[in-house]
Formats: structure tokens, C-alpha cells, sequence
């Protein structure tokens, strides 16, 4: 797998030689990669370690590294299957006791985050370490309205990114992972996204979540929502719904003790009149379809929301969750088309961005509003589990 | 001519307006009671020929219909024994979206094919018996194929009129057309009258007058869209081709409020 042709004698790996930690660094731009490599050699200049990558090594590549040059491929945003694969199969093949992936605009990562995923794999013993990133409250939206409380409430998870692009973790995770990436590409699944956490939780190995601070999170190169909504939420749904003998036994998750900073809010409240005229807007046209998802206690909630101002707008925590969890049982019953389902549940989902800006605006802290969202999705998760295994009480 | 004239008023005498004209004997009664008897005739003949195949085709029908009910069960009972559902989900993965399971699928499907054999076997039979009452002029079997054939397309049209009225739907409001109900039902209309015609073609109903209506039809139901999207949509189009046809250097400078926003939100 190694190829050493291209490198000087110094940063050469021989195709077999152990490392305590191994580094994957997925497909970057060149100045990318060469920041990650100096953070690299900064962060761990006495750790025995081998940084393998899909990237052509810079020129000025620190010498003291180790690199193990791997096939090259296209960059994407956010970890494929196929990282998780070959991260593995490096670590495995290096007899590696950590294994950390970095994902595309890892050079953002402070030398400290980078120690610290290291660290609690290297010393602790936890399986899949993740970052805890300090973003700004605008920022990964769909992880602060979905992501994060249906993970939290569905699998007792208390990691706040459920979807890290970048980890840290043992070897038996990585082997767990690369059985699952495995199981998905050969089913030639182009653009399938991995849940490491939830995995791990499945495997009953251990989590830890280490504060990483500020990072740039890398943005799909199509900003529209639509698509980018559909394959992150479909596929979180999908994940629910193949782990559903799990998750329906009662949990309690962990207690959390972040310290993440709170980031500025910069002003967004601009966009709060488009969000809420997009809302109303399907307010008025999806009414054949939303009523096959959503209860009529929903419904009229939402309608009286639809004649609220921009600026006064807010969509009620309980009635978000009982919207998500309410798609969540369609998708699984296939009421609709699963592509209609999700593109029917973006509009809602705006709603919600443009309460939460109204929310964060007014004072109220970004996380704790957050977390206010995630606490009304665990008080009612037994409407979920309860129309999970009954779905016909709702029509009753 | 005075003789015939006295003969004629005396045999108008002899035979009062309503009573029927004899010729050689035998009344117009006696005619039209021939002809309708002949035709009860023919008809009890036809039906009395006719009759084993349309008992054929219900036997046929139901005994096909009864063995795909015991062997869809039986398909049903063992791929849910086999975890077939699982099995599939785990290949598949979320691609494949069906709004039913894959076993409910194949049991249906099962269930439906031996009733379209059933059926096809029946309409054979009933075709052997037609067959000896040909000598009426009336095409009995082949509309009936045609029948069952146009009511398959007018089932498939629904679905997809459905289905495309749905996508477009949503991506419109997605996409915050204000006209995007107006936008689904066009297409929705499309998709059904390009079905109805091609349901009434298959029936052999209207010939060129169907032809004519269904192109004055769609060409009017997509002139309408063209106008309300063109109309409706001025100032999205223009904004996308200035976008396209200005180089980078010369797009309009974005105004404040809108850059800051850009850069405020993100989804992911």
C-alpha cells in the first residue's frame, strides 16, 4: 500500500513499519494539507507516528514526519465510507494504538485539539474519541436542529457533533467501521454517510468528546439546502431505523461537562423574513401532504405559527420535536416517497432556523438553546417509541 | 278508367285503413314474427354456445385467484421466516425506497400474476367458444383485451400524474415559487390528458378527433405554463442569466445586508 517513490529518505515509511498513532488525512487542497502536516509535526514531535494520506506531499513537508502516500482521490466535504476503510487498513497494517482521521479543512484544528483526540485514545481507555468544535451559533444548523437532540434522545448520546469530521479511535473501532463501510460501498452506495457514533454505541463501546475549539467547517460545493437536507437527514433516519431494537430499550444519557466557549452571534436576522415567507409559503401548498405526516394538533399549531411576524416568529421546542419524530415514523412507514418526505420536512426545518435566530437574538444563549431543544426531544421520545412500535394509534 | 276507379274504391271498402294487407295469403305479422323469431333464435344459439366459455373464464378466474391467495401466504410466511425484509435493507440500503415491504411486494405481485394468468386463460377459453358464434357481426373479444389493456394505462397515468404532481410540488415550494401549486396541477393535467388520449387511442374511441383534442389540449396546458413560469418568473431568470453571461469581474456588487447573510447562515 505504501509508496515511497516520490518522497526523500527522511519522510519515507517502510510498508510495514509500527506506529503508535496513525494519522489519516483525507483529500485536501495542497495548502491545506501542508498547514495539517505543520500542525502535525507541532502537536506530536515525540509521539511515534505516521501520517498516511491521498495527498501529493508538499515540498516543504516537515522531514521529521513519516508519510505513507496512499492512492489519491477526489476531495469531498465531509468523510466517505472509503476514509474510514483506509484509515483502518493503514492503522492495522502500522499495529497502530490510535488511529486518527482528520477530515477536509483539518489545518483549522489547533495543535491542542489534535493532542487531545490523540490523548484519549492513546491513554484512556475509550474506542471513538470526537470533537467537541466551539462554531458559531449560525453555523451547522441542521446538526443543532436534528442531528444533535435526535441522536441525544434516540440513543442516550450525549456528543454534540454526532457527524465529526474529524476522530480519533482504537483499532476494534476502526475495525467495526470498516465492517460497516464496507457493507455500504459494496452496495455501491455513492454518497452514504457513516455514523461512527452511533455505531460505537450499537458496538457498546466508549465515548468521549474532547473540546477541539474553533474549526472551519468544510461547506458542500452545492449550497443548495435541498440536497445537502435530504442525504444527511435520510440518512440519520436510515441509521435509526436499521439500529431500531436498540435504541427502543430505555437509556439515560450521560451527564455532559462541556466547557465549549460561546461564540459571537453575528447578525442573521436578515434571512429570518426569507425562512419565515418560505414556511408560509408551504403552509399554504402542502397542505395534501403534510397532513399524511403530522397530527392535526401539529397542524394547527403550525398554521397559527405561519401568521406570526418575522420578527416575533418562534416555532415552539415541543412541537419540533413532535415534527421530526412524526417524519421520522412516515419515513419509516413509507407513507409518502422518502424523497418527498424529506423535501416536505425543509420548509419546517427553515421555521425552526428562523425561531432559533429570533431566540439567539434576543439574548438567549446559542447551546442553551440548544440544549432546550434536546431535553424536548428526550421528554418525548415515548411518543416515539410508542408510534414506533404502534404507528396506527395515530389514526385511531 | 271508370272500372278501375269503381274496383278501388270498392276494395278500399272491402279492406278499412287499419287492418294489415294480405299477399299471397300471409299477414306483415306473420313476417316480422318470422324475423323476430330467427333472431331469438340466433342469439339463444350465440349465448347458448358462449355460455361454457364465460363459465370457463369466472372458473378459471377463481380458481387462479385462489391459488394466489394460498401462494402469496405461503411466500409471505417464509420470506418473513428467511428475514427477506432485512436481508434486502441491508443490500439495498436506503436507495431503494418502496412504500411497502419488499415481501408484501412479492406477495401481492404473486397473488396479482396468478390472477392475470387466471384471466388469460379464461379469455382463451371464452375465445374457443366465441369462435363458433362468429357469424354475429359484433367484436365482443378484442375490445374486451383492449379494455383490460387501456384500464392498465389509465391506472398507470394516475400514478405517475401523482407521483410528478408531488415532486414538482414540493421542489417549487423549495425552491419559494409562489405559482408552485398552479405549477403542480399543469403538470398533473399534462400527465392525465396525455393518459386519457392515450387511453381512447388504445380503445379505438373518437379516431383523428381525439388526435385533434389531445394536441390542442397539452399544446394549450403547456403554452399556459410557459407564460405563468415565464411571466412569474422574470426576475429569477434575468438574475440567472446575468449570472451566466457576466464574467466574475463585472456581477453587480451584492448588497450588504444580502452578504452578511451569505456568510451568517449555514446548514451544515
Amino acid at each position: 500500500m505504501a509508496t515511497a517513490n516520490q518522497i526523500s529518505d527522511e519522510t519515507a515509511v517502510a510498508e510495514h513499519a509500527t506506529a503508535d498513532l496513525v494519522v489519516f488525512v483525507t483529500a485536501m487542497p495542497a495548502e491545506k494539507f501542508k498547514g495539517v502536516l505543520d500542525n502535525l509535526g507541532a502537536a506530536f514531535p515525540a509521539v511515534n507516528m505516521i501520517v498516511a494520506t491521498q495527498n501529493e506531499l508538499p515540498a516543504d513537508a516537515p522531514r521529521s514526519l513519516r508519510i505513507d502516500l496512499m492512492p489519491q482521490s477526489n476531495a469531498f466535504w465531509m468523510l466517505q465510507p472509503a476514509d474510514f476503510i483506509r484509515a483502518a487498513q493503514c492503522g492495522l497494517e502500522h499495529e497502530a494504538k490510535a488511529i486518527l482521521i482528520l477530515g477536509p479543512g483539518a489545518d483549522s484544528l489547533s495543535t491542542l485539539a489534535l493532542r487531545s483526540l490523540a490523548d484519549a485514545v492513546l491513554t484512556a481507555p475509550i474506542d471513538l474519541v470526537v470533537p467537541h468544535y466551539s462554531l458559531a451559533p449560525h453555523t451547522g444548523l441542521i446538526n443543532s436542529a436534528i442531528l444533535y437532540p435526535l441522536t441525544r434522545a434516540v440513543f442516550a448520546s450525549s456528543v454534540r457533533f454526532p457527524l465529526p469530521i474529524d476522530l480519533g479511535m482504537t483499532p476494534r473501532m476502526a475495525e467495526r467501521l470498516t465492517a460497516t463501510a464496507q457493507r455500504i460501498s459494496a452496495n455501491n452506495q455513492g454518497e452514504a454517510i457513516l455514523w461512527p457514533v452511533n455505531e460505537a454505541i450499537a458496538a457498546g463501546f466508549r465515548i468521549d468528546e474532547v473540546d477541539a475549539g474553533t474549526r472551519a467547517v468544510p461547506q458542500p460545493s452545492d449550497a443548495e439546502i435541498n440536497s445537502v437536507f435530504a442525504l444527511i437527514t435520510g440518512s440519520l433516519f436510515a441509521d435509526i431505523e436499521a439500529k431500531a431494537a436498540l435504541w427502543q430499550r430505555p437509556r439515560r444519557a450521560p451527564l455532559t461537562h462541556r466547557t465549549a466557549p460561546e461564540v459571537a452571534f453575528s447578525n442573521g436576522t436578515a434571512d429570518v423574513a426569507r425562512m419565515v415567507a418560505a414556511f408560509r409559503l408551504a403552509t399554504a401548498n402542502l397542505q395534501d401532504i403534510w397532513p399524511l405526516v403530522l397530527p392535526p394538533n401539529s397542524l394547527l399549531m403550525l398554521k397559527r405559527c405561519s401568521v406570526l411576524e418575522p420578527a416575533e416568529f418562534r416555532l415552539p421546542d415541543n412541537l419540533w420535536a413532535r415534527i421530526v419524530y412524526d417524519f421520522l415514523i412516515a419515513y419509516r412507514l413509507r407513507t409518502i416517497n422518502r424523497g418527498h418526505l424529506l423535501g416536505a420536512l425543509i420548509p419546517l426545518y427553515l421555521a425552526w432556523v428562523a425561531g432559533y435566530i429570533n431566540t439567539v437574538a434576543s439574548g438567549t444563549p446559542a447551546e442553551r438553546q440548544i440544549e432546550t431543544v434536546a431535553a424536548a426531544f428526550e421528554a418525548d421520545k415515548p411518543y416515539l417509541v410508542a408510534r414506533w412500535r404502534w404507528p396506527d394509534r395515530f389514526n385511531s | 278508367m271508370q272500372n278501375l276507379v269503381t274496383n278501388s274504391v270498392q276494395q278500399a271498402i272491402q279492406n278499412p285503413p287499419g287492418s294489415p294487407i294480405y299477399a299471397n295469403n300471409v299477414t306483415i305479422w306473420n313476417h316480422m314474427s318470422d324475423a323476430l323469431h330467427q333472431s331469438l333464435y340466433r342469439v339463444l344459439t350465440l349465448l347458448i354456445a358462449v355460455l361454457p366459455g364465460i363459465l370457463a373464464f369466472f372458473v378459471a378466474l377463481v380458481i387462479f385467484a385462489v391459488a394466489g391467495v394460498v401462494i402469496s401466504w405461503i411466500l409471505r410466511r417464509s420470506l418473513t421466516w428467511a428475514k427477506f425484509d432485512l436481508r434486502i435493507a441491508r443490500k439495498s440500503g436506503t436507495d431503494w425506497t418502496p412504500s411497502t415491504s419488499p415481501t408484501e411486494i412479492i406477495a401481492r405481485v404473486s397473488f396479482w400474476a396468478c390472477v392475470l394468468l387466471g384471466l388469460i386463460i379464461g379469455v382463451s377459453a371464452f375465445d374457443t367458444s366465441y369462435a363458433t358464434g362468429t357469424a354475429l357481426p359484433i367484436t365482443l373479444l378484442p375490445y374486451f383485451t383492449h379494455a383490460v389493456g387501456a384500464a392498465l394505462l389509465l391506472v398507470a397515468g394516475v400514478l405517475i400524474a401523482r407521483f410528478l404532481a408531488r415532486s414538482v410540488l414540493i421542489s417549487a415550494v423549495n425552491a419559494q415559487l409562489q405559482y408552485a401549486r398552479f405549477l403542480s396541477l399543469g403538470v398533473k393535467w399534462l400527465v392525465l390528458v396525455l393518459t386519457a388520449a392515450m387511453v381512447l387511442d388504445h380503445l379505438e374511441v373518437g379516431g383523428n378527433v381525439v388526435e385533434l383534442a389531445f394536441g390542442i389540449l397539452f399544446g394549450g396546458i403547456v403554452l399556459t405554463l410557459a407564460l405563468a413560469v415565464g411571466l412569474g418568473s422574470r426576475e429569477l431568470v434575468s438574475r440567472s442569466l446575468e449570472n451566466h453571461v457576466k464574467p466574475s469581474g463585472e456581477r453587480a456588487p451584492v448588497p450588504e445586508e444580502m452578504a452578511s447573510t451569505v456568510r451568517s447562515i449555514r446548514h451544515f
